[in-house]
């Protein structure tokens, strides 16, 4: 498994691109119309997105920003919307808040259908956003609701850790220098929960994925290090591969953990961390 | 007489025989039927006053006295004169400790003086005020009045074979005076006399359960349950019972901590080394050694703690000591600012050395005061601020003398006396402590001990009568606070506008208008204080290190937001301030410690920074124990710590365990490979 996502990595790296679209929508009053865009704001910075926000964040103008993007990304190519603001459920429809005319979960789906990128990551951080599950739900994308259905109505704080997901190292569980989308939601969704907790009060989102390709932790959105220009170098092809075969070890004795006797798993397993650390540095050097 | 009753008979209305059938059927415990009975001979006769005090007497009895209360007005409503109505209010507002109970019954009797009962429970809130005089002279021929009080005047009783219900109701009131083990003595006597007492099982379970003994409480609790005896400090002890294997139990010494499973691992590092600290102060202090050890149990559920004080008076709001058991919400249980735990442990833990050292003979007014003192024991930061609901007491002269300040706590004749007797006894004891010294409160330990009064041990200990004592104690306040009592409206006005300056950004204004603000009251430290207020503005003016010693001063003047606390910390460390940084987590950890593991991986990389690697190891520990999303870094940066503490087995262990979860993670590579050469 570890083998496929590296080699699915070098690929990606060498062809695909990444396009990010972060919308702020309507924030009604003051204090919101400022969390909204400061929140934006530091997405577009840290993820290089395009962002709308204020007067632009109009139905045509993020009809436009995503025809245009439908014109210029490739099947293999990934693209990343992110939708902070309000969102209103009727029972029927869901709506996201916008200067004029509000767009429904449907009119999106239908935009983001055209785009041709090979893999899609729809991350709606609005209240009532779950609404929109069933209908943006399709292979090769991803979808991330802040809350569980439509009945939730309150104004959400996911947002607020998604954006922090991107830069905060301890996002990063598998500490490869990356944030993958699943990294980010896990990270968002556990600090949404410890903040309703923290401050006694009954929470009012509960955020959710849908996954249905596996690849949500395969996407990238945040590097912490510098690029490994190892993998390019053919130099170290064999001290990679030698890393790619412990790696594998590793993961084969984690599996058979439950097996053997304890003292045993952890002098086999310390062993072949030392020889992957030394691996890793003579990559490095 | 068969004539009358025949009149009698023809003269009732369609409701009696209903009445009668309902009065019948509740005397065989049928309640149900009684209800329903007495429903419809009230139906039948709405204005029948008597039906509806009857009525709510028996819904009293089954423990729903928001019903009863309904009725009893109903009836007065009808019959403004029905003393047997004023009566039943009487019975409902003295369940829960109201001022108005006392009122009532007199009234009950005036109305009519062959209400004996109304005696008896005049009797009975005398007792609660400790005044035994008036209960004997309101109550003479009361045989649990009596008993009682010789009872607790440690007198053999004189009254030949007092019955069951005597001594469950002696009991009650040594319960009340926190003389837990020997009001239990005597829930056992009344059940002994009568097994089929189901108040007494019920009552004698919720004690055994405040002195430890959770088999013994489920067995007597259990008991009155299963004979329908179900009112709801049974039934909601019983449930805590149960929840209890959601409980930790650890005892190290002379503590035992029962502390909730999710959040044990995070709070008993700083609740045991608390504990620690304060059993060895006060045993210098009060020197006097504990017998056994201390039980302190923390809920993270308000509502679980609340059923630890069912029946109590008093406020008991955040703690609440039963002999060596503590009780008390743990800090998740509160809002975050909301709750300063080490401040109420130390309370309650003073408690524990007063009550023992006194043998539970001491006014409630003089252990309350003492452990007010001790709450800035610590440090001067803690302990509740002054409150603006005392000085609205003060400028109205609230405050009561000191004999009489029990009443304050037991029986409030006005919302929020609670508070405010808190706040008088302790700045009596301040005083005390102020004018004769830490040695003159001891003296009233042991006059207390001796059974003295409070006027006996102020004579005793202070050599001042204590009509002086308050006249002194006033002057002394009055130089304290008078100042901003009398200019305490002027400060809510002036607040107003400075609050209003600071929505509009006008910071000059701010500047100028806050400081005077701030040292009129500067125990306000709530939002909006004057504090915050300035720091506000000193950053818009771009002067972050004012507004670090703006937060300073209100931190130091008890301030609690633990979001305005990390404000205080990043301005300390941006301007490397790395110690002040710490001090200003350091406050966070008495106030939220637990669901924040940020605080904790902050303040542990600081303690590493400045080389106190125990401190770092206990921080990085505590994130590990949260649960983290980031379980690799947490076994990595305590692997660090541990490996700069020379600790190398422990570093091993936990960089083995933090590349487990995350193979390819480059710096516990490295340490792995340094701890390796």
């Amino acid at each position: 498994m570890k083998l496929f996502v590296m080699l699915l990595t070098c690929l990606a790296a060498a062809r695909a691109e990444t396009h990010v679209l972060v919308v702020a929508g309507l924030g009604g009053e003051r204090e919101y119309e400022q969390r909204f865009s400061t929140w934006a704001g530091e997405l577009g910075k840290l993820s290089g997105a395009q962002v709308l926000a204020g007067a632009a964040a109009s139905r045509d103008g993020i009809r436009s920003a995503l025809a245009q993007i439908a014109k210029s990304v490739t099947p293999q190519d990934d693209f990343v919307l992110v939708l902070i603001g309000h969102g209103t459920f009727d029972g029927v429809e869901y709506r996201f808040a916008l200067p004029g005319p509000d767009i429904t979960a449907i009119e999106l789906a239908d935009w983001l259908n055209r785009i041709p990128a090979g893999r899609q990551v729809v991350v709606n951080a609005t209240s009532a956003s779950g609404a929109c599950m069933d209908v943006w739900r399709a292979p090769n994308r991803v979808v991330v609701t802040a809350t569980k259905s439509g009945n939730e109505r309150n104004a959400t704080v996911f947002a607020r850790y998604w954006v922090e997901a991107l830069r905060d190292p301890a996002a990063d569980t598998d500490k490869n220098e990356t944030v993958t989308v699943l990294e980010a939601f896990h990270y968002a969704a556990e600090k949404t929960k410890k903040f309703y907790e923290s401050q006694k009060r009954l929470a009012t989102e509960h955020p959710q994925i849908s996954d249905a390709g596996g690849i949500a932790g395969r996407i990238y959105l945040a590097r912490f290090g510098a690029t490994e220009k190892a993998r390019t170098d053919p130099a170290k092809r064999a001290l990679l591969a030698r890393r790619e075969q412990l790696e594998q070890e590793i993961d084969k004795l984690k599996h058979e953990k439950a097996a053997m006797p304890l003292p045993e798993y952890k002098k086999r397993l310390e062993a072949l961390l030392i020889e992957l650390a030394k691996t890793q540095a003579e990559i490095d050097r | 007489m068969m004539a009358t009753l025949l009149a009698l008979a023809l003269l009732a209305g369609p409701g009696e025989p209903l009445y009668r059938r309902a009065e019948s059927a509740w005397k065989q415990g049928d309640y149900r039927a009684a209800n329903d009975l007495f429903r419809a001979a009230v139906a039948a006769e709405p204005q029948n006053a008597r039906y509806r005090v009857r009525w709510g007497r028996l819904f009293l009895e089954r423990f729903q006295p928001a019903d009863a209360r309904q009725l009893f007005e109903e009836a007065l409503e009808l019959e403004p004169q029905n003393a047997e109505a004023h009566l039943g209010l009487a019975l409902v507002a003295a369940e829960s400790f109201e001022g108005a109970a006392v009122e009532l019954a007199e009234k009950a009797l005036k109305l009519d003086s062959r209400l004996t009962e109304a005696r008896e429970l005049l009797g009975r809130l005398a007792l609660e005020d400790g005044d035994f005089a008036r209960a004997l002279a309101v109550a003479p021929d009361s045989e649990a009045v009596r008993l009682t009080v010789e009872l607790l005047a440690d007198r053999t009783p004189t009254i030949p074979n007092p019955g069951a219900a005597s001594y469950a109701e002696a009991a009650r009131h040594f319960i009340l005076n926190r003389r837990y083990e020997e009001g239990v003595a005597l829930y056992r006597k009344a059940i002994e006399l009568d097994p089929r007492l189901w108040r007494a099982h019920s009552e004698l379970g919720i004690n055994l359960m405040r002195l430890g003994d959770e088999a013994g409480a489920r067995r007597h609790l259990e008991l009155a349950y299963s004979h329908d005896y179900r009112n709801p400090a049974t039934v909601n002890t019983l449930r805590l019972l149960d929840s209890y294997s959601k409980f930790d139990t650890i005892q190290s010494g002379n503590i035992i901590l029962k502390l909730h499973k999710k959040e044990a691992a995070v709070l008993l590092p700083y609740v045991k080394a608390e504990m620690e600290r304060a059993l060895s102060t006060y045993e210098r202090k009060y020197r006097f050694q504990l017998e056994r050890p201390v039980q302190v149990e923390m809920y993270p559920d308000h509502e679980d703690f609340a059923v630890r004080t069912l029946g109590m008076p008093g406020l008991g709001a955040l703690g609440v000591t039963f002999g060596y058991v503590v009780a008390m919400d743990s800090p998740s249980a509160r809002k975050p600012g909301a709750y300063h735990w080490g401040a109420t442990l130390w309370h309650e833990l003073s408690h524990v050395f007063v009550l023992a050292a006194t043998r539970h003979r001491v006014p409630r007014w003089f252990t309350e005061g003492l452990a007010v003192l001790e709450e800035t024991t610590p440090s001067p930061e803690w302990g509740d601020r002054l409150d603006p609901e005392v000085i609205s007491a003060m400028q109205e002269r609230k405050l009561l003398p000191v004999t009489q300040l029990d009443r304050g706590f037991v029986r409030p004749s006005y919302p929020g006396q609670i508070v405010v007797s808190y706040f008088q006894a302790g700045r009596i004891c301040e005083f005390i402590q102020q004018k004769w010294g830490w040695e003159a409160l001891l003296k009233m330990i042991e006059a207390f001990a001796a059974k003295k009064t409070t006027a006996q041990a102020m004579e005793t200990a202070l050599g001042v009568k204590p009509e002086d004592f308050d006249r002194r104690f006033l002057e002394w306040l009055d130089a304290r606070y008078g100042k901003l009592v009398r200019g305490f409206d002027s400060w809510r006005t002036g607040m107003k506008a400075l609050n209003a300056a600071a929505r509009e950004k006008r910071y000059d204004a701010v500047l100028r208008e806050a400081p005077a603000l701030r040292d009129l009251f500067p125990d306000y430290v709530d939002a909006g204080s004057a504090y915050e207020c300035l720091a506000e503005a000193w950053l818009a003016q771009g002067k972050p290190d004012e507004a670090a010693l703006e937060l300073e001063r209100w931190a130091k003047a008890g301030g609690r937001d633990p979001g305005l606390l990390k404000r205080l910390a990043d301005l300390h460390w941006e301007s490397g301030r790395k110690k002040e940084a710490a001090a200003a987590l350091e406050r966070i950890l008495y106030i939220a410690p637990a669901g924040d593991e940020e605080l904790h991986r902050r303040l542990g990389d600081l303690k590493l920074e400045s080389g106190e690697f125990n401190v770092a190891i206990r921080e990085y520990q505590v994130v590990l124990n949260s649960n983290p999303t980031d379980r690799a870094g947490a076994h990595f940066r305590l692997a660090r710590a541990y490996h700069l503490a020379n600790r190398a087995e422990e570093a091993r262990e936990h960089v083995v365990l933090a590349l487990e979860a995350a193979p390819g993670y480059k710096p516990a590579q490295k340490l792995l490979l340094e701890l390796n050469k």
